[in-house]
């Protein structure tokens, strides 16, 4: 073979390789996202089956609910895939974006449906409301989404919701308005407190919630990354 | 992306198309099968041994010299003692005294290149040929040398194929996986009529190389790549002989390694800028357009995807530390998944793997080519320590070459 031959045909083989890879990579990513649609779709299901099952009942049997959480095992495993998935495809991705949208929403109606459980039942569920903001503005959110993410890890009984700050959703930002959070970020909303500002490490938050005392806690560490807790 | 992730998708880009480019070569062109012909003459051959206090390998050597199957009035060895400190004279001499083959010659100490021009000129072989005193030859070596001279009257050097002899420690089989990716390679670059080397272990001149071109020079300590590049700018053919097996002792320490492959990087350097008018000049065919310019891509790109995953190695335990520090976290275990969902299979990692997977097929075709035999812990070995132990050679050889600070033998 002429020597230039070999050195297109090489060159043609290898950028159809690397063109293979990026094919792969693109199709698992595409996987990746579906995959977490699916859980959504599940947990979404879940909870208007629960919403719909306490607007007929009028109440609910509180002995069930105290002990099987309402998807916060799902919501937190959902945390997990979308931050990995954020972190494959980055955070400017549009399906990223939607995805987190779906999950912001799932979470909202979580903690509604909390607070209506709470009512009713008289039972005192300790929520932190977390805003956050990957938009490069936020230097501390990362550290305060690690003390989050151990404090859920530690005790399964605290409810943390996370928010993108700046996320295009009417709903989200109605939760912002109503809870009167400022964009200095990161910022927390603890039970029905104020919101409390800036980045707070694992003392403060024990400080701030002095509920974590009495809460039980779990025996084993989890690898979970709450990055949509940032 | 970040602009060091794109460099390091050159840097794998570049490795993978020179790989592939071999791989066509070797398809194109298949290496033969050692066959028990023999040559149809015998032509004197003059072997120098030169030697620098090598009083533990050089009797083995010399013995595997007077042991190949080649006419004892046609082979003559030379022992040329550089000025030896230690019992290499002596064993020179009763060598002499033993064997009328072999002759003993003894000159101050001045670096290997005297040693062997002094051989040159004491010999009136017809073919010229050096062994390390760290080598030995199989004992069909040389008759398949001298075939390969007979097929083609135009070759004017030849090196043979090189095996690690007898690997031991993790370090030496890592070095043993090495050199069957270097036969692969080798016999590429024959291929291509682009030879970059004439190492020391076997390798033989036709005496008119040196008539044409001049002795050895001193060359940065790589007498034997500068020969290589100076015969490529003569028009002088090499080739390999991959049927041709010589053995070689290799360093035992991280630090003897180091100094040896930092004197073969920097030697690289200072000889390609000796040479630099054949850098992509397509007057010296492969050896100008690709083996060359690879071979100053593949040195700056191994130190450059090194420095970047040390780099992001590095920063990553600095933040998790300064994280741990801020948050008041304690260090605590963490369960990886097992979920299919969290496996990487990022754009890097699966470019990654491919050219690590032609790496290994390059490695198995080497193998074969010189029929070695590779433990899987040797495999293990090589992609468990190159990794980490070639940065440092490549930042050594780049550091002594922008000080022009001359890498030592020993």
């Amino acid at each position: 073979m002429k020597d230039w031959r070999k050195y297109l045909l090489a060159f043609l083989i290898t950028a159809a390789i690397f063109g293979t890879a990026f094919y792969v990579t693109a199709r698992l990513d595409s996987a990746r996202i579906a995959e977490i649609r699916a859980t959504q779709e599940t947990i979404s299901i879940d909870l208007l089956s629960s919403e719909t099952q306490f607007e007929l009942l009028g109440s609910l049997d509180c002995s069930t609910i105290a002990q099987h959480p309402v998807l916060t095992d799902e919501l937190n495993s959902l945390a997990e895939q979308l931050s990995f998935a954020e972190s494959r495809l980055g955070t400017d991705s549009s399906d990223v974006i939607n995805l987190k949208k779906q999950y912001s929403l799932l979470e909202i109606k979580d903690y509604l449906l909390m607070q209506q459980i709470s009512q009713k039942c008289g039972t005192k569920p300790v929520s932190v409301l977390y805003f956050y903001s990957n938009a490069g503005d936020c230097t501390d959110c990362s550290r305060a989404g690690d003390v989050l993410t151990y404090l859920r890890e530690t005790y399964p009984g605290l409810r943390v919701y996370s928010f993108d700050y700046n996320l295009d959703l009417s709903a989200l930002q109605t939760l912002i308005s109503l809870n009167k959070v400022k964009d200095t970020l990161p910022a927390l909303v603890i039970g029905n407190k104020p919101p409390v500002y800036g980045f707070k490490s694992l003392d403060d938050m024990e400080t701030l919630i002095p509920e974590l005392k009495t809460m039980a806690t779990s025996t084993t560490a989890t690898s979970t990354n709450a990055t949509s807790t940032q | 992306m970040d602009i060091g992730a794109l460099g390091v998708y050159i840097c794998l880009f570049a490795a993978l198309y020179f790989e592939v480019f071999l791989l066509i070569s070797f398809f194109e062109n298949r290496p033969a099968q050692k066959t028990t012909e023999l040559p149809k003459r015998f032509p004197t051959v003059s072997i120098i041994v030169p030697s620098f206090n090598e009083e533990v390998t050089i009797a083995q050597t010399v013995h595997s010299l007077l042991t190949l199957d080649y006419p004892k009035d046609k082979l003559d060895i030379m022992i040329v003692d550089d000025g030896s400190t230690d019992a290499t004279g002596a064993i020179g001499k009763k060598l002499a005294l033993e064997h009328a083959q072999v002759h003993y010659l003894y000159k101050p100490n001045g670096g290997k290149y005297t040693a062997l021009n002094l051989g040159i000129e004491a010999s009136t072989a017809e073919l010229v040929g050096c062994l390390d005193a760290d080598s030995f030859t199989s004992s069909d070596a040389l008759i398949e040398v001298v075939k390969r001279f007979e097929e083609d009257p135009g070759v004017m050097a030849i090196m043979p194929a090189m095996k690690v002899y007898r690997p031991k420690s993790m370090l030496e089989r890592m070095q043993a996986v090495e050199y069957s990716f270097g036969v692969f390679y080798k016999k590429m670059f024959d291929n291509l009529a682009a030879l970059n080397v004439l190492p020391g272990p076997f390798s033989l001149y036709k005496r008119e190389v040196f008539e044409k071109i001049g002795l050895f020079h001193h060359a940065h300590n790589t007498e034997d790549m500068e020969i290589a590049f100076r015969m490529h700018a003569h028009g002088l053919k090499i080739v390999n002989a991959h049927t041709a097996t010589v053995y070689t002792t290799v360093p035992k320490t991280v630090r003897a390694l180091l100094k040896q492959r930092t004197r073969w990087s920097q030697g690289f350097l200072e000889n390609l800028r000796d040479y630099k008018y054949m850098l992509l000049n397509p007057r010296y065919g492969n050896f100008g357009l690709l083996v060359l310019p690879f071979g100053l891509f593949a040195f700056f790109s191994g130190l450059y995807s090194a420095l970047y995953v040390a780099y992001t190695v590095a920063s990553r335990i600095i933040n998790r530390g300064l994280d741990m520090w801020a948050t008041q976290i304690p260090l605590h275990i963490t369960t990886p998944h097992l979920n299919f969902f969290y496996v990487d299979t990022s754009m890097m990692m699966f470019t990654t793997v491919i050219v690590l997977c032609f790496t290994f097929v390059a490695i198995v075709l080497g193998n074969r080519i010189a029929q070695n035999k590779i433990s899987v812990f040797s495999f293990i070995s090589y992609f468990a320590l190159f990794g980490f132990i070639a940065p440092i050679w490549l930042a050594r050889a780049a550091w002594g070459a922008v000080r022009a600070s001359p890498a030592s033998w020993r």
